[in-house]
């Protein structure tokens, strides 16, 4: 396995570029994930975040470039090895993309009850567990995703994709619509799953309190490129323009005193 | 001008290019399918909800639907056939309109309308918020998740919904004709099981299967590929609709010409 700084690297993006009917939504992206780290990616709305992420879970097929993960090349792999690969990733939508036909715990249990079986008791015990993390009631387990908040959507949404402890995370947007107590939940969850279990995340959002709370290290889309790569400190004393518009709303001595 | 007709060549040949584009995408969508169909393991449960769905709760429409047109076709034969024989042609007349044409025809119309539209809509609103990206990302296969089930109940309930259309219109056909017109029951029935063909019952349960096929298959691949938001939606659900009553109008030409042509 590639080893950089003696970490393993989970996920290598090269020279990735993607676009729709001649529009260039990414060019020449290059970037990696290395063990044990929680990297986030930022950007305007429509700057291409979410196709990359699209793109590294094999939605998408990029026009050209590489995604190597866990030394296994994705682009052009077999759609049954896709899949397996796919089992060790713990994925979260932008709008949280749940089943509007099952309760939300057959929700969270869906890809362990398909590798395994597992009866109702066990089930819901076992989205119990997890949505407890969440700051969830129990009592959401036997509704519908359509009978609870966006919020708490969002919340369940998680608890799938951290249902069976997946050692990679990629999270698209988890934050967006929380309240900022629920928020700050969430983000120490994303931070104790890659520390406790080891893992590796990649988080997509606009929400910059966020970005430093759970950050290892931070990347910025704009024009179609990674125009900025650094930590969420650094971000702070950037001369980047664009990380400039990002952080000015923030007092960064909140983050950092 | 001659701009112009280049203008209209373009058009023309883009739509076409289009059109053959779709047709092949469609085939590759209905072989995909197919395969699935036949590839363990099966949703067991989906296949079940799928089956009450189709089938149960289309008996009502399905039944009023048929029944009634029993009943017009007899009144209608009778008013046709005053000055003959018209015990005996009424009973042939209603049940070879039944189990021949109308029973599968309206039945496969009906099912179109009722679960074409549904089919449609549930798939094509998954795949815009995400639904079905997510399943392909959580070990489970789409088509075999989503789709097969859909067309496994279709191909069960659509010729069973059709032999209990027949009955429930012959059944129309026999109270007007006994109610209404006064016939003889014991005749009437004597003629009508007298002129009971297995050829007839085979040949509506193939339109039934391949009318199953058909509204699964185009409702199924239009919800598939839906895009654009609810206005995608909308337009998967329509064109579902219309086009399985098309195939469905067309293809029953066919059958019968295969069948008696």
């Amino acid at each position: 396995m590639e080893k950089r700084n003696n970490k393993k690297v989970i996920i290598k993006v090269n020279d990735l570029s993607k676009s729709f009917n001649n529009n260039i939504v990414l060019k020449n992206i290059n970037f990696q994930l290395l063990e044990g780290e929680s990297l986030a990616i930022i950007g305007a709305s429509g700057s291409g975040k979410s196709v990359l992420l699209k793109n590294i879970i094999g939605i998408l097929e990029p026009d050209k470039g590489s995604i190597v993960i866990n030394d296994t090349e994705m682009v052009n792999l077999p759609r049954n090895l896709k899949e397996k690969l796919l089992l060790d990733l713990g994925i979260t939508f932008q709008h949280g993309a749940l089943f509007d036909s099952l309760k939300n715990w057959e929700n969270i249990i869906f890809k362990i009850a398909n590798k395994e079986k597992i009866n109702n008791k066990q089930g819901k015990q076992l989205a119990f567990s997890i949505i407890k993390q969440l700051g969830l009631q129990p009592k959401i387990l036997d509704l519908y995703p359509s009978e609870i908040s966006g919020g708490m959507q969002k919340r369940v949404a998680i608890a799938r994709a951290i249902c069976g402890n997946p050692k990679i995370l990629l999270f698209d947007e988890p934050t967006s619509g929380l309240d900022p107590v629920t928020g700050s939940l969430i983000d120490q969850l994303i931070k104790t799953a890659v520390k406790t279990i080891g893992g590796s995340a990649i988080t997509i959002t606009h929400d910059m309190a966020s970005v430093c709370r759970i950050a290892d290290k931070v990347i910025l889309i704009d024009k179609q490129t990674i125009s900025w790569t650094g930590t969420p400190k650094e971000m702070f004393n950037s001369a980047n323009k664009k990380i400039q518009e990002f952080v000015e709303p923030i007092n960064s001595e909140i983050f950092f005193k | 001008m001659l701009d112009f007709f280049l203008d209209i060549l373009g058009t023309t040949g883009k739509k076409f290019n289009n059109f053959v584009a779709n047709i092949g995408h469609f085939f590759i969508f209905f072989g995909s399918a197919i395969y699935w169909v036949f590839k363990p393991p099966w949703y067991l449960k989906k296949i079940f909800q799928q089956i009450i769905d189709i089938g149960y709760f289309s008996l009502p429409v399905v039944g009023l639907t048929t029944f009634f047109s029993g009943m017009v076709l007899a009144l209608q034969t009778y008013n046709g056939f005053t000055d003959f024989n018209s015990e005996t042609t009424v009973a042939r007349i209603v049940l070879t309109s039944i189990t021949r044409e109308l029973g599968p025809v309206l039945t496969g119309l009906m099912v179109a309308g009722r679960i074409g539209a549904k089919m449609a809509a549930e798939i094509a609103t998954m795949r815009v918020t995400e639904q079905i990206d997510a399943l392909g990302t959580l070990g489970t296969r789409p088509m075999q998740y989503l789709i097969a089930p859909k067309i496994i109940a279709c191909l069960i309930c659509i010729p069973l919904l059709v032999l209990i259309g027949n009955i429930i219109g012959i059944l129309g056909g026999y109270v007007i004709a006994i109610y209404k017109l006064n016939f003889n029951p014991s005749l009437y029935l004597y003629a009508t099981m007298e002129y009971l063909q297995l050829i007839d019952i085979i040949q509506g349960t193939v339109k039934a299967a391949i009318f199953g096929l058909i509204i699964s298959m185009v409702s199924c691949y239009f919800g598939y590929y839906a895009s654009k938001g609810a206005e995608g939606v909308g337009f998967a659900t329509t064109s579902s609709v219309v086009i399985s009553s098309v195939m469905i109008l067309t293809s029953t030409y066919i059958i019968t010409a295969l069948f008696f042509g």
